[in-house]
């Protein structure tokens, strides 16, 4: 029995793609967004149903911005601005009714809004999927500090991903990741489609679930099971055993898989073999951080190569006495 | 070596009035000066960087603890001697935390001798316990400043040069007892790249102020347990790395935790400790030789690779590329009704922050946590420009 001075904050973060969402309305008309969304406000819903001390916010992840479906009380149009506070409605019988059919509203519109309102800027397709997670460790951040004397909040993030990877936000992705390891904050991650290394990471490190769904009509089944106990219930029930995470990094120069490698000691970038020419040269001083930042990151970029389709690009590195070549090769 | 720089000791300056500073606000409350006080300090410690310095990442670090006779003086609660433990275990967590592929050893001084309490380890545990079990030693005799240095100095010198090699002496005694000439050691250290920082718990000594000096550490005396906590804390970040270090490419495996329902195996860390049951089922296993571990980072007590997890270096990718300072703006520049873009929170302090590059606008508190914990501008990576 929790009592009252323990909350617990559940933020989803909802992956809405529209390629993706689009694509999957001709693959399967059955399982739409609104159908999804259905399952996922029944998972809040329910959330919100076991003790009158739980909260919950919803975030949509979209390849624009990542926005705020719930809370958002007012709301003006034009900037989109609005009022971030809950909903005053005191937790008494009568008020739990009420606080869910408008968490179900509120969330309908906002998302109606969102997909109809957001235009194609750019051309870059990816879900924003580590910016939506800083957004929402930000929030907890501030409910954290806004909490009265003697409350604790124990929060946690479910994240429901359609889209694929992207490589470009690794790094912010594992700073996202690291920030939640420290705030004791769990990082669920429950994949529709193809499977994230990035949300596999995520979950290894924080020490949350990750569950790639076999059918997706049966969501809101799966949702309840697996990912709505908190830390306490989940040693006492027999749940999806955890995943076996990859965690070889890809060289340098050849782009393979490796177990042992060699580290540079500055940069730390991975490298297959010792007989590169890179380490032949010498380095400049205030410069060296800036060019081992340049092949640090392409070393990044090239680290996802184990991820299918993903092909970035394919570089050797020469490194003279006065600076750094990068030879491009396709 | 021994030009003084031209620094007035503190007598030397004229009166200082400390107390114009507090200022009262219409209710006679020191609250507002308190508080931007207080502010202040934190953004200090969130605007200094190194620019584009190259950092040294893989460190090898000493702490030397005087436990002599004066470190039972009650200045600090409950005695200086617990006050500095209970702050050196949150030092140690802290250290792994920012520097995870690094190590750290402990040293005590009392009694004119030193005595290693642990050794050179990358793992936070043993610290920690033996951090423990000093709580309850007696503190006696006086300190050995040429000793501590010495026996740190035998395993750092050993070390291989792309590492940093660091000591830092928390020192409480106005003396020092050694058994030879400190300044030819302090030349021995220099030469060897060794660098030497002082935390002085009762005033400055000259001794120190020379170590520090010519080994390029930083010396300076606490004032009270908070300021205590912020000059230990100083030491966790990473040191512009010297500029004769070489960098060169270190041999490392990367694991994956592995865990088997069946069979039992005796980890190889596990064979060294005799309080703890050996058997387990998950571990790491060594991609040379299969020997199974428990905890990572570590070397392989078998064929002496060093190991270690992909989140292990993504953890210093921070310090490669930090996220710059934000840029302060006053609330009424902006129009009314905005909001924090990060906790979506009502913008309500005076002083809002500003982002470069994105122009996000953010509160205080998530100005503070987007520059301690996150270190990424959650504007920036919510645009399709960012990388």
């Amino acid at each position: 029995m929790a009592s009252e001075d323990e909350l617990n904050l559940l933020v989803i973060v909802m992956d809405v793609n529209p390629i993706w969402w689009g694509q999957q309305a001709q693959r399967e008309p059955e399982f739409t967004l609104s159908k999804c969304l259905d399952a996922v406000m029944v998972m809040g819903n329910s959330h919100m149903a076991m003790t009158t001390t739980n909260r919950l916010a919803v975030i949509s992840s979209h390849f624009q911005d990542s926005h705020f479906l719930y809370p958002c009380k007012n709301w003006t149009g034009g900037d989109g601005a609005w009022d971030g506070t809950m909903d005053e409605a005191p937790y008494c019988g009568d008020g739990k009714y009420e606080l869910l059919s408008v968490a179900n509203n509120v969330v309908a519109e906002e998302m109606k809004r969102v997909m109809s309102t957001t235009e194609m800027k750019g051309n870059s397709t990816d879900t924003l999927l580590a910016g939506s997670l800083a957004k929402a460790l930000c929030y907890i951040h501030r409910m954290t500090k806004e909490l009265e004397a003697g409350q604790e909040m124990k929060s946690r993030i479910l994240v429901i991903k359609t889209a694929e990877d992207c490589a470009r936000q690794y790094m912010n992705f594992m700073n996202v990741i690291f920030a939640a390891q420290k705030q004791n904050i769990l990082i669920d991650a429950c994949v529709l489609d193809s499977d994230s290394g990035l949300l596999q990471q995520a979950c290894d490190i924080t020490g949350g679930l990750y569950l790639k769904i076999p059918q997706k009509i049966a969501l809101a089944q799966y949702l309840l099971w697996v990912f709505l106990p908190d830390l306490e219930q989940r040693p006492q029930l027999v749940l999806p055993p955890p995943v076996h995470v990859d965690y070889r990094a890809a060289c340098f120069c050849h782009r393979n898989l490796i177990e042992i490698g060699y580290v540079c000691s500055v940069c730390l970038s991975s490298w297959g073999a010792l007989s590169d020419p890179v380490h032949t040269g010498e380095w400049g001083g205030p410069r060296a951080n800036l060019l081992h930042g340049l092949c640090l990151l392409t070393f990044i970029l090239l680290m996802l190569g184990f991820l299918p389709g993903v092909q970035l690009v394919e570089g050797v590195f020469d490194v003279h006495h006065d600076g750094l070549v990068v030879i491009l090769q396709t | 070596m021994d030009e003084e720089p031209e620094r007035a000791k503190r007598w030397e300056g004229g009166y200082e009035r400390t107390w114009e500073v507090l200022k009262e606000d219409e209710f006679g409350s020191l609250k507002a000066t308190v508080e931007e006080i207080l502010f202040q300090s934190k953004r200090k410690r969130a605007l200094e960087s190194h620019g584009q310095v190259r950092l040294g990442m893989m460190r090898h670090l000493y702490v030397v603890i005087d436990s002599s006779r004066t470190m039972e003086d009650m200045d600090l609660r409950p005695n200086r001697l617990k006050a500095t433990l209970k702050l050196m275990e949150a030092f140690v967590e802290e250290y792994f935390d920012q520097n995870p592929i690094s190590q750290v050893g402990l040293i005590t001084t009392k009694n004119k001798r030193a005595e290693k309490l642990t050794e050179l380890a990358g793992n936070p545990k043993k610290h920690l316990a033996a951090l423990k079990k000093a709580r309850d030693a007696a503190c006696v005799g006086e300190p050995s400043l040429y000793n501590s240095l010495n026996l740190a100095m035998q395993t750092l010198k050993h070390m291989p040069g792309h590492t940093s090699r660091e000591i830092v002496v928390i020192f409480s005694s106005l003396t020092t007892c050694d058994p030879a000439n400190i300044y030819e050691l302090i030349k021995t250290l220099k030469s060897l790249k060794i660098r030497v920082s002082v935390i002085g718990l009762s005033a400055e000594v000259r001794v120190c102020t020379v170590l520090t000096r010519e080994t390029g550490g930083t010396y300076h005396v606490c004032l009270d347990e908070s300021h205590f906590k912020e000059l230990l804390m100083f030491h966790v970040k990473p040191p512009p790395a010297n500029a004769q270090s070489e960098c060169s490419l270190i041999r490392m495996g990367r694991c994956a935790h592995v865990c088997f329902s069946q069979t039992l195996k005796h980890s190889q860390t596990h064979l060294d400790s005799t309080s703890e049951v050996g058997l387990s089922l998950g571990g790491y296993f060594c991609p040379q030789c299969h020997a199974k571990h428990t905890e990572l980072p570590v070397e392989c007590k078998i064929c002496g690779l060093t190991l270690v997890s992909a989140p292990h270096l993504a953890r210093s990718f921070h310090h490669l590329f930090p996220l710059e300072a934000f840029r302060e703006t006053p609330l009424e520049e902006l129009p009314a009704d905005r909001f924090c873009h990060a906790c979506q929170g009502k913008l309500k302090d005076k002083i809002v922050f500003t982002c470069p590059f994105c122009s996000g606008v953010f509160c205080t508190e998530c100005d503070l946590f987007i520059h301690d914990s996150l270190h990424c501008c959650p504007s920036c990576i919510n645009s399709q420009h960012s990388n």
